[in-house]
């Protein structure tokens, strides 16, 4: 009897406790959604960059930024080119490390721009000393969506097994530009319609605006991080296989290239890797599919290329 | 009232003697280990993955989100699911706070989001099904009845009996998921600091409102919530326990019920008119982290009328069928 007092008497009082403590914690809630007092924290990322390493080990510090082809898309073995340069460097002796792929499929010049304001982005370069980009794919040829989702839609076996299960290059969110504009619904429908032909002079009209871009892009990286290597990985031609798509793509894509590469000429701590003679003529090996980008094969290639160009 | 306290120990001592609540306990003390090693092994991998730099490991999850918004091949509700996410994590970001900084409370902060709307009202219900039904099947309901005590005092006390109860589970799923957790990240983090006060409208975040909460104050209103959701379900399950004569029975119905909560919490979001059903409401503590709620117009204060109706409802019908049931065999 003495036994169940004690046993009575102590569960009452802590059930009384707790359930005031509880009411108090349900008041502060309550009060606490409906009546939310902004105050925003003054803290912001560390700006510092970790001090470069003495020569002696060397380790490769990785990021990606760009498009889908820093992303990987059209790779069945989810790799990219980001992650096949990592295991090659990682190969040939050296520690590398993968600290963040920020590619994102669909985006352009001016949606990179955007990016690079983001206090995150500009925390990952300033962790890395290799930074790999690829991007202006998506601006040279945006017109040329509709193009995909015509063939696309005529071969659908063909377009459906080979994307990574993400998204095949029709789904370029017309507003790359960002995060904060919730419109994105129907991704890419604005802007494709304009441009139906694929013409060299609709292919070269983007060029001059996007390759200023570029340069500022290419700038901001390394203000952002000055001690950082860059690899900008140049364009090749998709189109290649289209018969009346093969003089004006390559035109087009020289032209950007050769943008690229005056810009890169410039800054010692950026380095072109072409592409454009990796896909001419073997098209139907190295690329995907979705007859955009490139296989799991294209991307091996082009992660050589990177590997070969940092070492 | 001098007789309500004597029902009310009594009733207490019943559960007691009949273990329910220690076998609780010992649910929470095997299941706990089980999510903190799951936790665990998570922390470890992203360690291994992103050098151990959580802002890396941010940065990534906003990338992957945003590649994830481009394809057609997802439903529009999480499309602005993962915008919402994306906004609130590029938020942590920008301010330099970890929101899965590992630790013991970080944990229990997390576990108990998860928990609160099927887990812990199945624990509630391990008590409050048994009780009324339980009487019956054992046939001691006989013997509480035919005392001279009026039969309202009766269910009064066993509902008040059970109520404590509900505090008391609540209280212990705190503890000991803090205190298991804690072995393995640490018993810090109290100080943390947590954002609350994002307000969702459609696809965007407003972040006017949004203000830092020491994790402390974080658990403690989230308990708050959460003992509110488990009150509710008590008082519901109790309905059913004086409704039902078994408490298998009993048992099965709330736990269906529950259970098409979560389902419907996963698809409903076209049938609107859901939002009116108590299961679906029960994730009261996503207001406090700012997770969208289920199904579109529901807010805070819609789901605690919500719930304190179908409480109010349960109670009025539990005390009428009981007051005026003949008990027979």
């Amino acid at each position: 009897m003495n036994d169940s007092k004690w046993t009575w008497r102590s569960v009452s009082l802590i059930s009384i406790a707790t359930t005031l403590v509880l009411i108090t914690g349900f008041g502060y809630a309550v009060s606490d959604v409906l009546f939310p007092k902004g105050d925003i924290p003054l803290t912001s990322l560390p700006q510092a960059t970790p001090a470069p390493e003495n020569g002696a080990v060397k380790s490769f510090k990785v990021v990606a930024l760009g498009d889908s082809l820093a992303k990987g898309t059209g790779d069945n073995t989810g790799n990219g080119y980001v992650k096949n340069t990592v295991a090659g460097l990682a190969a040939s002796g050296v520690s590398a490390e993968l600290l963040g792929n920020m590619g994102i499929n669909g985006l352009t010049t001016a949606g990179l721009q955007n990016k690079l304001k983001d206090a995150g982005i500009q925390y990952s370069l300033r962790q890395a000393n290799v930074i790999l980009l690829s991007i202006g794919g998506n601006d040279l040829f945006r017109g040329a969506d509709l193009l995909q989702n015509g063939g696309a839609g005529n071969t659908p076996a063909g377009s459906s097994v080979g994307t990574t299960g993400e998204t095949g290059t029709g789904t370029k969110p017309g507003t790359a530009e960002g995060k904060h504009s919730g419109t994105g619904t129907t991704p890419g429908a604005s802007g494709e319609k304009e441009t139906n032909d694929l013409t060299p002079e609709s292919l070269l009209a983007a060029l001059p605006e996007a390759a200023e871009r570029l340069g500022k892009i290419l700038n901001t990286i390394s203000e952002i991080n000055p001690a950082a290597r860059i690899y900008y990985v140049g364009l090749y031609n998709p189109f290649g296989d289209v018969q009346e798509m093969l003089v004006p793509g390559n035109q087009a894509v020289t032209a950007w290239n050769n943008a690229a590469m005056d810009i890169i000429n410039r800054n010692s701590k950026i380095t072109l890797v072409p592409t454009f003679d990796l896909f001419n003529n073997h098209l139907d090996k190295y690329l995907s599919s979705d007859h955009f980008h490139p296989n799991s094969d294209g991307y091996k290639r082009i992660g050589e290329r990177i590997v070969q160009a940092i070492q | 009232m001098i007789n309500l306290l004597p029902l009310i120990r009594n009733e207490c001592l019943k559960i007691i003697k009949k273990k329910r609540f220690y076998v609780i306990l010992l649910i929470l003390i095997v299941l706990v280990p089980m999510f903190t090693y799951a936790q665990m092994r998570i922390a470890e991998r992203s360690r291994d993955k992103f050098n151990s730099d959580w802002r890396l490991e941010i940065q990534q999850q906003i990338t992957d989100n945003e590649n994830s918004l481009g394809s057609d091949r997802i439903p529009e509700e999480w499309k602005s699911y993962r915008r919402i996410f994306v906004q609130q994590l590029q938020y942590y970001l920008d301010h330099n706070v970890n929101p899965n900084e590992p630790s013991g409370v970080t944990f229990t902060r997390q576990f108990l989001d998860n928990s609160v709307s099927l887990f812990i009202p199945l624990l509630i219900m391990a008590i409050a099904s048994d009780l009324v039904s339980g009487e019956r099947t054992t046939g001691t309901i006989k013997m509480l009845l035919t005392r001279p005590v009026r039969r309202w005092k009766v269910l009064f006390s066993k509902m008040t009996a059970l109520l404590m109860f509900v505090s008391l589970i609540v209280l212990s799923t705190f503890i000991i998921s803090y205190l298991i957790s804690g072995l393995v990240f640490g018993f810090k983090g109290f100080n943390v600091p947590v954002f609350t006060g994002f307000q969702i409208s459609g696809d965007t975040v407003d972040m006017s409102g949004v203000h830092a909460v020491p994790q402390w104050k974080y658990l403690l209103m989230q308990g708050g919530l959460i003992w509110y959701v488990s009150v509710v379900v008590a008082l519901l399950a109790f309905m059913v326990s004086v409704l039902v004569r078994s408490t298998a029975a009993s048992i099965v119905v709330m736990m269906a019920a529950l259970i098409a909560g979560t389902i419907l919490t996963n698809m409903a979001s076209a049938w609107t008119t859901a939002k009116y059903l108590f299961m679906v409401n029960l994730g009261l503590t996503g207001y406090l982290s700012g997770t969208p709620a289920p199904i579109e117009g529901m807010s805070l204060s819609f789901s605690l009328i919500v719930l304190a109706i179908w409480a109010a409802v349960s109670v009025i019908i539990s005390f009428a069928v009981f007051t005026k049931r003949d008990i027979l065999n």
